[in-house]
């Protein structure tokens, strides 16, 4: 057992854990952060996708002693219902979110790769940074709408903003 | 009066408010925020953990299972095996052929012989190994047609035939007499596997009352209930099942998956709530799959393009246990010749037991593995004979009122023709030969194609089929709209929420929707068959008119007017002389809780049933179909056999859309699960052993295999539904399969008959289509 400090959406907290406790177990079982599944635990589907220091990563495959002193987010942290996310608002107003299982961990991949660009990504960019995120009911095409439409948003608040 | 009550919704359809539309999911806030708890999202102090010992062998007999050393681990809570079952030792929907906890055989790997719980999962792994069990191991049976041969080892006593059905209809062999051109061939499916990204677990506790609890995704939570009962000899009063919100489940979670392990572990641990939640690995050989077939189909045909007859003998490998695999290939066999009006048809289906693993439910139900079949004959006999392969299924499709191949007169509605007219006119069919010249590499050849077929809504003949529904008024004027059949991702509770709401005129944020919960909800039946938007929807329909009266009776009291004078406005009940004289619901909630009055209504439905049972068909036909054409556009590498879907269009009836947006999902949903079918799903089986592990060898379709996807629905009115509307969920993954083996044929021609078509399949059999002299070198 050890005590590791990270800070997870927004909050520092200190866990009491062996180092080699996966993330995405002390996430669910320490924290209650229960967006983030196990669906594999083997990096194949993306459904325990978090953000450590903004990238997306698998937190099956990252071990809690990894991510002392640093910062991860998951979708829990992009947005709760009250203060939903654009990108949470456009899953539903799209239908990209059917059982859900899923869902948390394509937010935190969108999220992750919309933060790094400034423009209405393409089809075939959206497939690209969504391409480790298993989904087995929509088929997909309301998910890659959805990014394209909060994309879109953003863009055009920002806009407003400025 | 019925009659004028439907009348009534048709007239208003202008003025509908919720229904039709794309309303926004319900539950989408908490989906998108990860704030939705599913059943192992939950967490008890308190806890203890549970494990499932499972067969070391594909057949094996027991001699003898000790338990002695891991009851001794520290953590271990309790070991338990067959003799601690205090009911019956056995699950499965209709036949309850599974032990379980092994006695004296086992019969695949899936099957589970002891279960553990302990402090931790440490633990509970290290006490799994700690129990010893002494097998004398047996041959696997694994191929289905050894195991229907006299001599085979007998997995269960009354041999490895579970069923057999047949359809006969005319006269077979003149129909083949009568035929210009006969197509023969068998056609092999694969082992899907759900690939529900929620793996089954939950939990299982003792509520303070004594009560069970099972907290457990599950496809039918009141029959859950049932099993579980019958396997703790306990009164099914006494369990709670709550079995919603599912993180997937297509079949998959129809029949008990881990509910029984829950429940007697919850039995031993003192009180303490036990979880099990399965690993991928573990899925992967304990849940259900999709029956693999084998399928001989023979359709002969005349020069016009008019199908005379159809002879097919299907073989469905069921694995150790029945689960419903009886249904499953007695609902392949009512399918097997099409949405057509062939007059002489010759129909036999078996369900066979074998060593490797178990197949159950799966969306599609069988007709995926048989549509293959009919629809690839029709796309030879339009080569052969030049004529438009759209035409020739026009040509022999039934209509509404007509005989269909299996001799019954079709009476509900029917939109193929509308659907195949759709297909005709849409861009990608009348440009194909613009598409096909757009390939993307000069190795690359592309191919259209177009299938139709359809799928029966609902169960078929003497199978329990029903809906419930209750609408209780609360406190703050909302309404609880109860109907027990699970949300598994298809968003059948923002549709309650749409038909309650429009029934009873309110806003849809008064409605509240409880599914998934036998404490609070009335039986209604699965959620499978594509049955629950049409049953469920029903149901409220039924329930509303009594809601209403109870308004309405309040309403008068409070207005002192009479029941006839009161009208039911929007939101609000209102005087008809004089508007501004109203009651809100509030106002109605509190005056019958004055009177210490229910709140409460209910709603009952029965599905309706063709009178008449073909003989020997294990239920068919059907009432009610929904059906579906796909017309698709494939890219076939000829270097290396990979075959890419680049456009699908979907085009299906289903009746009254009720939301758009939802039907997407499913059609889109459904088109990428038919892809991964076709293309790269099967779970291999070796000698009983499973060579597929996890989702690093089973692939199933990313988002960059996903195709551009048009949905163009038919909107054909069903009388009997909800506002009009049929079933969706399980057509929307079937004509798209022999869409795509036709278009790779179209592209290279090449056909496969093995699916799924992998790039080793097509590259194997691009090699073989080529004439002679050009592969002898
Ligand atoms: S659970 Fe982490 S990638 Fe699948
Ligand atoms: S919505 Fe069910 S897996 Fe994606």
């Amino acid at each position: 057992m050890k005590t590791i400090r990270f800070t997870v959406n927004g909050n520092e907290v200190a866990v009491s854990s062996p180092p080699t406790k996966p993330l995405l177990d002390v996430l669910r079982e320490e924290l209650d952060l229960t967006g983030s599944k196990e669906c594999c635990g083997k990096g194949e589907c993306g459904s325990c996708t978090v953000m450590i220091n903004g990238s997306s990563v698998c937190s099956c495959l990252v071990l809690v002693g990894q991510v002392e002193n640093e910062t991860v987010i998951t979708a829990e942290g992009v947005g709760l219902a009250q203060n939903m996310d654009v990108l949470q608002q456009a899953f539903i107003d799209e239908g990209a979110t059917q059982c859900g299982y899923c869902t948390p961990g394509f937010i935190v991949s969108a999220k992750s790769f919309l933060n790094q660009i400034e423009h209405v990504p393409t089809e075939e960019e959206v497939k690209t940074a969504l391409g480790g995120n298993l989904c087995r009911c929509t088929g997909y095409t309301k998910i890659i709408k959805a990014v394209q439409s909060a994309a879109k948003l953003s863009i055009t608040q920002q806009g407003v903003k400025n | 009066m019925k009659s004028k009550a439907k009348k009534d919704v048709l007239n208003e359809e202008q003025k509908l408010k919720w229904i039709g539309k794309s309303v926004k999911r319900i539950d989408g806030p908490e989906k998108v925020t990860g704030e939705q708890k599913y059943k192992t999202d939950y967490s008890y102090s308190n806890m203890v953990w549970g494990k499932v010992l499972r067969a070391k062998y594909p057949f094996a007999k027991i001699k003898s299972i000790d338990t002695v050393k891991a009851e001794a681990h520290p953590d271990v809570i309790c070991v338990l095996t067959y003799k601690d079952i205090p009911g019956f030792n056995g699950f499965g929907i209709v036949t309850p052929d599974q032990p379980v906890l092994c006695e004296d055989v086992v019969r695949c790997t899936a099957d589970a012989v002891a279960l553990v719980a302990a402090e931790t999962v440490e633990a509970a792994d290290e006490a799994l190994d700690l129990i010893e069990v002494d097998y004398e191991v047996l041959e696997p049976v694994t191929d289905v047609e050894n195991a229907m041969l006299q001599g085979a080892p007998k997995l269960h006593k009354d041999g490895n035939i579970h069923s057999h059905v047949t359809i006969k209809n005319g006269d077979i062999d003149a129909g083949f007499d009568e035929a210009d051109y006969i197509f023969e061939h068998t056609f092999y499916s694969p082992r899907q596997m759900h690939a529900f990204i929620e793996t089954e677990g939950g939990w299982g506790r003792m509520e303070e009352d004594g009560s069970l609890v099972i907290e457990c995704p599950g496809q039918y939570g009141h029959r859950d209930k049932l099993q579980i009962a019958r396997a703790l000899a306990l009164n099914p009063e006494r369990i709670h099942v709550y079995s919603s919100p599912n993180g997937g489940g297509f079949g998959g979670k129809d029949e008990i998956t881990v509910q029984i392990y829950l429940a007697l572990l919850a039995m031993n641990t003192g009180g303490r709530p036990v979880k099990i939640h399965l690993s991928r690995e573990e899925s992967v050989i304990a849940g259900i799959k999709r029956h693999p077939f084998k399928v001989t189909v023979k359709t002969g045909a005349k020069k016009d393009g008019t199908l005379v007859a159809n002879k097919v003998r299907a073989v469905a490998d069921t694995g150790a246990y029945a689960s419903l695999g009886g249904a499953v290939i007695a609902l392949a066999i009512e399918h097997a010749s099409g949405p057509y009006t062939i007059p002489n048809v010759d129909m036999e289906g078996f369900c066979v037991y074998t060593n490797n693993g178990i197949a159950g439910a799966f969306r599609g139900f069988g007709v995926n593995q048989v549509c293959v079949g009919i629809e690839t004959h029709i796309d030879m006999l339009a080569e052969k004979t030049g004529l438009d392969p759209i035409e020739i299924r026009k040509k022999n499709a039934y209509k509404q009122g007509d005989i269909s191949s299996l001799g019954h007169v079709v009476k509900s509605s029917v939109g193929t023709i509308e659907t195949l007219d759709k297909a005709a006119a849409c861009d990608l069919w009348k440009n194909r030969d613009y598409y096909k010249n757009q390939v993307s590499e000069p190795w690359k050849k592309r191919g259209v194609a177009v299938a139709t077929s359809f799928h029966g809504v609902g169960m078929g003949i003497g199978t329990p089929d029903y809906g419930a529904a209750t609408i209780e008024l609360l406190q703050d004027g909302k309404f609880k709209v109860g109907v027990a059949i699970e949300e598994i991702g298809t968003g059948n509770g923002t549709v309650y929420a749409q038909v309650a709401a429009e029934c009873l005129k309110c806003d849809i944020n008064r409605i509240v929707v409880v599914q998934g919960d036998t404490k609070q909800t009335l039986d209604s039946g699965t959620i499978s068959a594509s049955r629950s938007t049409y049953t469920g929807g029903r149901a409220i329909a039924t329930a509303a008119p009594n809601m209403i009266n109870l308004l309405t009776e309040e309403a008068a009291n409070l207005l002192g007017v009479s029941v006839s004078e009161i009208e039911l406005a929007y939101d609000r009940l209102v005087d008809a002389h004089d508007h501004t004289r109203f009651v809100t619901y509030e106002e109605i909630y509190e005056s019958l809780h004055d009177k210490h009055r229910s709140k409460r209504v209910e709603g009952h439905f029965y599905l309706p049933k063709e009178k008449e049972e073909l003989k020997n068909s294990g239920g068919a036909p059907h009432h009610l179909y929904g059906y579906m054409t796909h017309v698709v556009l494939v890219e076939v590498d000829t270097l290396t056999g990979q075959t890419d879907v680049i456009k699908v269009v979907a085009i299906p009836d289903v009746g009254k859309v009720l939301n758009p947006q939802g039907l997407e999902g499913q059609t889109e949903g459904g088109a990428v699960m038919g892809i991964g079918y076709t293309l790269y799903e099967d779970v291999l089986i070796e000698d009983g052993y499973h060579k597929t592990k996890n989702f690093t060898d089973y692939i199933i379709p990313t988002i960059r295999e996903t195709p551009e996807i048009e949905t163009i629905p038919v909107e054909s009115n069903e009388e009997s539904g909800p506002f009009g509307a049929k079933g969706i969920a399980e057509v929307v993954m079937i004509p798209i399969i022999p869409a795509i083996m036709s278009a790779i044929y179209d592209a290279t021609g090449a056909r496969v008959y093995h699916l799924p078509a992998t790039p080793e399949r097509v590259y194997q059999a691009i090699q073989e289509s080529k004439p002679q002299s050009l592969i002898s070198r």
